[in-house]
């Protein structure tokens, strides 16, 4: 157990670093730079521009860049935006804050009900309540985000007048400020994952209940709500860690086009930002902080489904 | 009789109190964010955020409604006689936000600012002319420029000329102080700006009392804000997004002639650009109207290929109807009778360059120019592309008619795009600076745009409009270009 989780802690570095690697030299291509970006029609100026690079040192050899910022993340220091002025630790705190409350304020409201509809649709299997809730569900996962979000400002802020349509709170501000505005992207987020979350369960659900061990509890006469919550459920939920883990994953890494649509000033947005200004050292860190949080979850995941679930222990122990 | 003079006195008395009701209400307005985290209140500078400090900060001379100068800090200027030295009257009684008050020592300090080429102020160009400066006493400025220059004051009216309290250089990136109709309260600029009304504004008190300048970069998203009543003015609204605001009387929507243009510049120094028929046959070959229709909507005026904007006053008023015969004719004069191959540099840059890029090839077809359209990167377009290939797309903003021809088109420009070099039009434009009586000045700026449009390489086939679209409930919003609304005169239900 303990060389498994070494293993995977390890491994999880490694998908770290490539992914900062993979990154940097992605933008690296890209044409452009700090500097074309900060100027824009006043590039063609090639003095100007010059001594621009000069001023935020970009001139040095890509790979030494990195190295130098590589090695100051390795102990904590994000170091400083690529105008040397502003500390990243600073700018990317807020944002991570801001993103933080909006997946945890999704996860809120989404997990409990993906569940529940879950559960609903999987024991009600092929009947009314299943097939108009799995027929919305197929809705809300396969409209891209941006219309449903387009379409709920459309109807809740324009036409109906009840909510503010885009976020207007600046980064810094206390969490209380973010409400009401944040509302509407928590209910877009919501649907998103809920929908997801809840066509894992709804099927797990269902592969338990005509396993042969529910068919023997129902003739040895279980009652049918204590065969389903003492025998069926348990097991059932088991596979959703993973789906749920990875939706927080994808929650936590900044919902960029949420972000953006709404004018939410999250980790999503700042990225965007950062990659328009060509902002290398703000870009790499923000991808650290993703890419750790994705492994991180991951593996919080596995730990727990293990835990749960005795057969996988085994099988690992007896590696 | 007695009654209803006491009935009119009341009324008098009512209006006039209605005349200096107090400041009331927020008006709220939102800005692209377009210089990331460098943007500043420093009026001068590169990031300056100009939707707010228009409201912060005064100029010396600001454009009327009709764009002619008219006093603002400055209550009056004259020249000498040979127009190299401007004595300028300072307005008394003004003071800044922070309460100290305004004086010469103000305008030297701002102007040395931006003249000193260490700051790399982006403003300086439009005054590098200014040579020394002088008070000559604490309300009269005395500027000596190194070159004869008979407009001035338009100079003067430089959006980004504005002034600032004597050695504030080091602060007011975030001070923001300034002797406007509204003051700083809090500064944001990827979040909301706080301003309020300055009470001692020299005109008098503002109409509305706060204003918040939202930082919004996404253009949907400033949309929404506008449709939902988050802000209430908007003026990035595109011809396609004009249908969302003029079905609903929850809006009023104004549009603004600009000097703003896009165009394809064709370089005077690369064949076959270099023989001067070949440059009128690919310009004569475009049909603006219809360019304006197709790609603007109608929302544009047709230009001739000259950068003076539509309703300055000197403006040359010149006819350009596309003639493909002519066209043929002149490239078959100039050796080219089975027609020519151009490659046309686009990028998304500007939305509307390849949709131009596309037009243009259409109606070029006609007089034998076969026009190929290359598509690039945005990214990179202005070191890359634009002064680099023999054919590109180009945009300019609104600037003075001197200020416009010399950048463009003088020989020794820096950003001469089409390496226009041509010593009868730059003697016109050194000739016209020195001309102090008005219309003779006209006529040697009117002069100037018929030779550029006889013989340059840029085709400005029109300058666009600008739509502003504002909540209901907005009152006052000048219908001119941006840097000249009356701030103080917008009121709020």
């Amino acid at each position: 157990m303990i060389v498994m989780l070494m293993r995977r802690i390890l491994l999880g570095f490694i998908t770290v670093c490539l992914v900062s690697i993979i990154i940097f030299s992605g933008i690296e291509m890209l044409p452009g730079d700090a500097c074309t970006q900060y100027l824009g029609e006043y590039q063609a100026d090639k003095e100007l521009l010059e001594q621009c690079r000069k001023d935020l040192d970009l001139n040095r050899p890509a790979h030494e860049r990195f190295r130098e910022w590589a090695g100051g993340a390795m102990t904590g220091d994000l170091g400083m935006a690529v105008d040397g002025k502003t500390k990243i630790s600073t700018i990317v705190g807020d944002r991570v804050k801001n993103s933080l409350l909006l997946a945890f304020c999704a996860m809120l409201v989404g997990i409990p009900l993906a569940l529940i509809l879950g559960i609903i649709t999987g024991l009600w299997r092929d009947r009314m309540p299943d097939l108009v809730i799995s027929t919305l569900a197929i809705f809300a996962m396969t409209i891209p985000e941006f219309v449903s979000a387009t379409l709920l400002i459309l109807v809740f802020s324009i036409w109906l007048g009840w909510l503010p349509g885009i976020v207007l709170t600046s980064a810094s501000a206390p969490i209380s400020e973010f409400f009401p505005e944040i509302l509407l992207p928590v209910i877009v987020l919501s649907l998103v994952m809920c929908a997801h979350i809840m066509r894992m369960v709804r099927s797990s659900v269902i592969d338990v209940m005509s396993s042969d061990y529910v068919q023997m509890a129902t003739l040895k006469g279980v009652p049918y709500w204590q065969m389903v919550f003492r025998h069926a459920l348990p097991n059932a939920l088991l596979p959703a860690i993973n789906v749920v883990a990875l939706t927080i994953a994808w929650l936590l890494g900044g919902v960029v086009v949420i972000e953006v649509v709404f004018n939410y000033p999250g980790l999503g947005r700042l990225m965007i930002d950062a990659i328009s200004d060509r902002d290398l050292p703000v870009v790499q860190s923000i991808a650290l902080i993703v890419a750790s949080i994705y492994v991180c979850v991951n593996l919080a995941a596995d730990l727990l489904t293990m835990l749960a679930n005795p057969k996988l222990r085994t099988v690992y122990t007896r590696k | 009789m007695k009654k209803s003079l006491i009935a009119s006195a009341l009324i008098i008395m009512l209006c006039g109190a209605n005349a200096i009701a107090s400041p009331s209400g927020t008006f709220r307005q939102a800005h692209e964010y377009g210089f990331g985290d460098k943007s500043n209140l420093d009026p001068a500078s590169r990031g300056r955020v100009m939707q707010i400090t228009e409201k912060l900060m005064s100029r010396l001379i600001r454009p009327d409604l009709k764009g002619s100068p008219s006093p603002d800090l400055a209550t009056s200027w004259s020249a000498n006689a040979e127009a190299t030295e401007w004595t300028l009257n300072l307005r008394e009684g003004v003071s800044f936000h922070d309460g100290s008050s305004f004086d010469a020592g103000d305008v030297i300090y701002t102007f040395e600012r931006v003249l000193d080429p260490e700051n790399k102020s982006p403003a300086r160009s439009a005054i590098k002319m200014i040579e020394s400066m002088e008070a000559v006493d604490s309300m009269t400025v005395k500027f000596s420029l190194s070159t004869p220059f008979a407009d001035m004051p338009l100079q003067l009216m430089d959006y980004r000329l504005r002034i600032i309290p004597e050695d504030s250089g080091d602060s007011i990136a975030t001070s923001g102080i300034g002797t406007g109709p509204f003051k700083l309260v809090s500064f944001d600029a990827a979040g909301v700006t706080k301003l309020e009304a300055n009470m001692d504004y020299w005109e008098g008190a503002p109409g509305v009392a706060n204003m918040e300048i939202i930082g919004i970069g996404d253009g949907q998203a400033r949309m929404q804000a506008l449709l939902g009543g988050q802000i209430d003015f908007e003026n990035t609204v595109t011809n396609q997004q004009k249908p969302m605001f003029a079905s609903s009387n929850k809006f009023k929507m104004v549009e603004v002639p600009t000097g703003n243009w896009r165009g394809l510049v064709f370089r005077t120094d690369v064949e076959p650009f270099t023989d001067v028929r070949v440059r009128k046959a690919v310009r004569m070959a475009a049909d603006r109207d219809e360019l304006v229709k197709l790609i603007m909507g109608g929302a544009a005026t047709v230009a001739c290929d000259t950068p003076v904007k539509p309703d300055d006053q000197y403006r040359a008023d010149i006819s350009c109807p596309q003639d493909i015969a002519g066209a043929k004719k002149l490239l078959a004069d100039a050796g080219y009778a089975d027609g020519i191959d151009v490659e046309v540099y686009v990028a998304t840059l500007e939305p509307t360059w390849p949709i131009l890029a596309e037009a243009y090839q259409q109606q070029a077809a006609e007089a034998g120019i076969r026009v190929t359209i290359k598509q690039v990167p945005s990214d990179g377009y202005w070191s890359d592309t634009w002064m680099q290939k023999s054919v590109s797309a180009t945009r300019w903003n609104e600037r003075p008619a001197d200020s416009a021809l010399h950048e463009i088109y003088l020989s020794t420009a820096k950003w001469n795009e089409s390496y226009y070099n041509d010593p009868a039009f730059d003697s016109l434009l050194g000739d016209a600076r020195r001309e102090l009586d008005f219309e003779k000045r006209k006529a040697i700026y009117v002069q100037a745009q018929e030779h550029l449009y006889e013989t340059a390489g840029t085709l400005i086939p029109y300058h666009v409009s600008k739509l502003y679209v504002y909540n209901a409930r907005v009152d006052g919003i000048d219908a001119v270009e941006n840097h000249s609304i009356r701030w103080n005169k917008v009121t709020v239900e």
